[in-house]
């Protein structure tokens, strides 16, 4: 058997050869894709009443709706895409064709003449990769907030959807929420909103949130003060039982129902604005003439009908109802709890009793990203070839060298592969976390030729098992060292430094495990006679 | 067979060595004299360390990003003295620096760090001097003070807790307590000497440079553990044989990683990474005597009194 084929089919060079095909598989890369991807669509724009929706965060780069086309147009970049915006009037049709969908818009005029409203639509280049480029690489926002005191779980879990919805109401969806603390305990939420550059953000994130209710145009309960409670549990909550889920044509129609309590003020004042209202009857049920207009924000978020049986009368409780469809029963029951579920994000927000503080913002052009990422790229190639030249100068071996590149090019694409399968941002920590995983790679593959070379030229039959279980054992030692090394970082100082750490103990383990013992098979094989 | 093997392996590193005889003599004869270039490293990176805190209150210069301030990254160019004069002359309260945002020696950009000014007014001044900036020009990072000083608390909690997990680690592999002292010994002076080498040449440390001393962990404790292994496991020939394999596997790794960290340095566009390259770089040279003189020389010291206890008991 030759040794090219013996290195092919050594298991452990197929499983590293395997992890690099799944890891491409992971990556997806399409350096010919054209277009636009959508990130996030305005709140009740033109480009909301299309059909068309924002960018869920968790979704991957490339299976992002990218638009191809508008009005017959090829929008093959962003310039194309923003040519073809300044040539918009208002009260025209748009065609927009995805790589999903078609859509029809129509274009409203705007507060002077000559001018249009902002269709909605906020778009970046479209992605090649499904590697994910932390705000360091791609230019945002990030801010970090702290509650002025300690959250309970649930509450924290409240605070983290509430946020995340107002910021999806205020148009802006590619932004991640989530919880971080640290080793003293302290609490923060960390936001980071990817592509935007914006001033106002920082003080709506601040702000405890502004929810408002309306009937005709008069505040019937403001958050905060007015809604003393809302029902969150099974009992009071859910699928309403006496309606249920019923067909209605094609699609199943589930209501759901929760209780609220107001303030006697918030009801005294219900009780004032409905006293003169008509009664109009709609399927069969009697309704005030003035739907409750739901305000997050000054945005109106919900309408709601309110029932006949509450003019004129100050009802401190009150139950609110709503619908949700589907093809399916299940996936009505699904929507209508979704909408209940938002329902009572946007009602308990403003009733709040935290207050956050910003403890860090940056706002990272999206210029210095690009450059980072060519910089970066220039600089792991340079380092690279130097090393390579190294180790060619210690060893004289070809044999040694060649491999090593291998190692290092295989290590780098299955790190990327893991971090494009699990969502992880790109961003400076994570590349610090490469540049020690790779170089640790390095460092474990001397002494890995070392330890083969030894006694090799005698050609003597030393015992390859024996030299390869020392190698590993000095390895794992340092494994296992820069693993427990890497851990209080995952928790401590607000998580800045978590990236950083999970890149590195991911990097690491991947080397370990796959791709270094395939460079051991492969010295082995290639330098045994 | 193996004392044929064990022959081989002595003439080839006698090859290498032989320009150096002396060298090696040397190093053998005068082990125990090495251990206190090491050790006078140690005590004066301490005695640097205590001063540094005695007089500004803090055992390391802190950057903006640990003790609260803006950092303003600009992607233009202009002289680097003639901003820094102006903004102190604007705001002469607050703590302003200027540096030059290079790479490979040409200046790519600026670098403005300032504590106790409000990061409207200081745009606002920035613009004055440079002329408008379109908002994709320039990044913006402000660190609360109290996040600052809690992060500081925090990371330098991690490198503790980390570092004895590291200690923990080594224990449970060698099992036995003076050579894994040794290597704690030596990842703990890598750690302080570096610490004090950064202070003396008065870098200031950002978040980026308490990860970079964390890396100094992994990287440095490597070198120890190849050592300790190759001497503690190895059945055939002296001490001093196993010291110098290792050393031979153990420079080629150093070297290795002080080329691409060096690469790096030059070319580094992110101030960040830079900060990073240099601490790894001053770490990775601090620990060649901490492993070679002073874990070897720990080692060596330990082996030759044991065999000797062994011998006077026989």
């Amino acid at each position: 058997m030759s040794k090219a084929k013996k290195i092919i089919t050594h298991w452990r060079v197929i499983i590293a050869l395997a992890a690099i095909v799944l890891a491409l598989v992971a990556i997806h890369p399409n350096p010919f894709v054209k277009g636009v991807t959508i990130r996030a669509v305005t709140f009740n724009s033109s480009v909301s009443s299309a059909g068309i929706t924002s960018t869920k965060p968790t979704s991957s780069p490339m299976s992002r709706e990218r638009i191809i086309s508008m009005n017959n147009i090829p929008i093959e970049n962003l310039e194309d895409y923003y040519d073809f915006i300044s040539t918009l009037k208002a009260n025209r049709t748009v065609h927009i064709k995805t790589n999903k969908n078609l859509y029809k818009l129509i274009t409203k005029p705007g507060l002077n003449d000559d001018e249009i409203e902002d269709i909605g639509l906020s778009v970046y280049e479209a992605p090649t990769t499904n590697i994910r480029k932390g705000l360091d690489l791609q230019g945002g926002t990030r801010v970090l907030l702290q509650p002025e005191e300690n959250l309970e779980p649930d509450a924290m879990e409240i605070l983290l959807s509430n946020m995340q919805y107002r910021l999806n109401v205020y148009g802006l969806s590619d932004v991640v929420v989530r919880e971080s603390g640290d080793l003293s305990g302290n609490q923060y939420v960390l936001v980071e909103i990817a592509g935007a550059k914006e001033e106002e953000v920082k003080e709506l994130l601040a702000k405890q949130g502004k929810f408002e209710a309306t009937i005709a145009n008069e505040t019937v309960f403001k958050g905060g003060q007015d809604i003393t409670y809302v029902c969150r549990s099974a009992d009071c909550a859910g699928i309403d039982p006496m309606s249920g889920c019923g067909k209605s044509g094609d699609l199943w129609v589930c209501r759901f129902r929760f209780a609220i309590s107001l303030s006697p003020e918030a009801a005294e004042r219900q009780a004032e604005i409905t006293k003169d209202l008509p009664v109009i009857t709609e399927n069969s049920e009697e309704y005030l003439s003035e739907k409750l207009i739901l305000y997050l924000d000054d945005a109106p978020v919900d309408e709601l009908f309110v029932g006949s049986d509450l003019k004129g009368r100050a009802v401190t409780d009150i139950q609110i109802s709503g619908s949700g469809a589907g093809s399916t029963q299940q996936e009505a029951v699904f929507n209508s709890l979704e909408n209940m579920k938002k329902l009572q994000t946007v009602l308990i927000t403003g009733s709040l009793p935290v207050k956050l503080d910003i403890v860090k913002t940056d706002t990272i052009s999206p210029i210095f990203g690009k450059e980072f990422i060519k910089n970066a790229l220039f600089i792991g190639l340079l380092a690279v070839i130097s090393v390579i030249i190294v180790i060619l100068v210690r060893y004289r071996k070809i044999k040694v060298a060649a491999p090593m590149l291998f190692t290092i090019i295989t290590e780098l694409v299955i790190l990327l592969g893991v971090a494009a399968i699990i969502g992880w941002n790109l961003d400076l920590a994570a590349i610090a976390g490469i540049i020690v995983a790779i170089g640790t790679g390095v460092d474990h593959q001397i002494v890995i030729a070392d330890e083969t070379l030894k006694g090799e030229s005698s050609g003597a039959s030393y015992d390859w098992k024996q030299k390869i279980k020392r190698a590993f054992f000095i390895i794992m030692a340092a494994y296992f060292t820069t693993v427990v090394a890497m851990l209080p970082l995952m928790k401590a100082g607000a998580g800045l430094l978590r990236g950083f750490a999970v890149t590195t103990i991911i990097g690491v383990s991947v080397g370990v495990l796959i791709t270094r013992p395939a460079y051991a098979s492969i010295v082995e094989i290639l330098l045994k006679e | 067979m193996e004392e044929r093997e064990n022959q081989e392996e002595k003439t080839e590193e006698k090859h290498i060595w032989k320009k150096k005889f002396s060298l090696k003599e040397f190093y053998d004869k005068n082990y125990k004299k090495l251990l206190l270039i090491p050790f006078l490293m140690l005590v004066l990176a301490i005695l640097q360390i205590a001063i540094q805190t005695a007089v500004t209150g803090d055992f390391i210069n802190k950057g903006v990003s640990l003790k609260g301030g803006l950092t303003v990254s600009i992607d233009k160019i202009a002289s680097i003295i003639e901003l820094q004069n102006y903004l102190r002359d604007q705001f002469p309260d607050a703590d302003i620096s200027v540096r030059a945002l290079s790479s490979a020696g040409t200046q790519i950009g600026i670098i403005i760090e300032a504590a106790d000014v409000e990061a409207d007014e200081l745009m606002q001044a920035i613009q004055n001097r440079l002329g408008d900036l379109n908002k994709d020009e320039f990044s913006i990072e402000v660190m609360g003070s109290s996040l600052g000083a809690s992060f500081f608390k925090e990371t330098f909690r991690a490198v503790i807790i980390a570092f004895l997990f590291m200690g923990i680690v080594v224990f449970l592999y060698f099992r036995t307590p003076t050579p894994s002292f040794a290597v704690i010994l030596a990842a703990f002076s890598d750690i302080i000497v570096t610490l004090a080498i950064v202070n003396l040449i008065g870098m200031k440390i950002s978040t980026a440079g308490i990860a970079a001393f964390l890396m100094l962990i992994g990287y440095s404790v490597d070198t120890d553990i190849l050592l300790s292994t190759r001497v503690l496991k190895r059945k055939e020939g002296t001490v001093l044989d196993g010291i110098l394999s290792a050393m031979r596997t153990g420079m080629t790794m150093s070297i290795t990683t002080m080329i691409a960290v060096l690469v790096a340095l030059v070319f580094a566009q992110s101030v960040i990474l830079k900060q990073i390259m240099i601490i790894l770089f001053i770490g990775l040279l601090v620990d060649l005597p901490n492993t070679w003189i002073q874990n070897a020389g720990i080692l060596r010291w330990y082996l030759e009194r044991k065999k000797k206890e062994y011998r006077s008991e026989e």
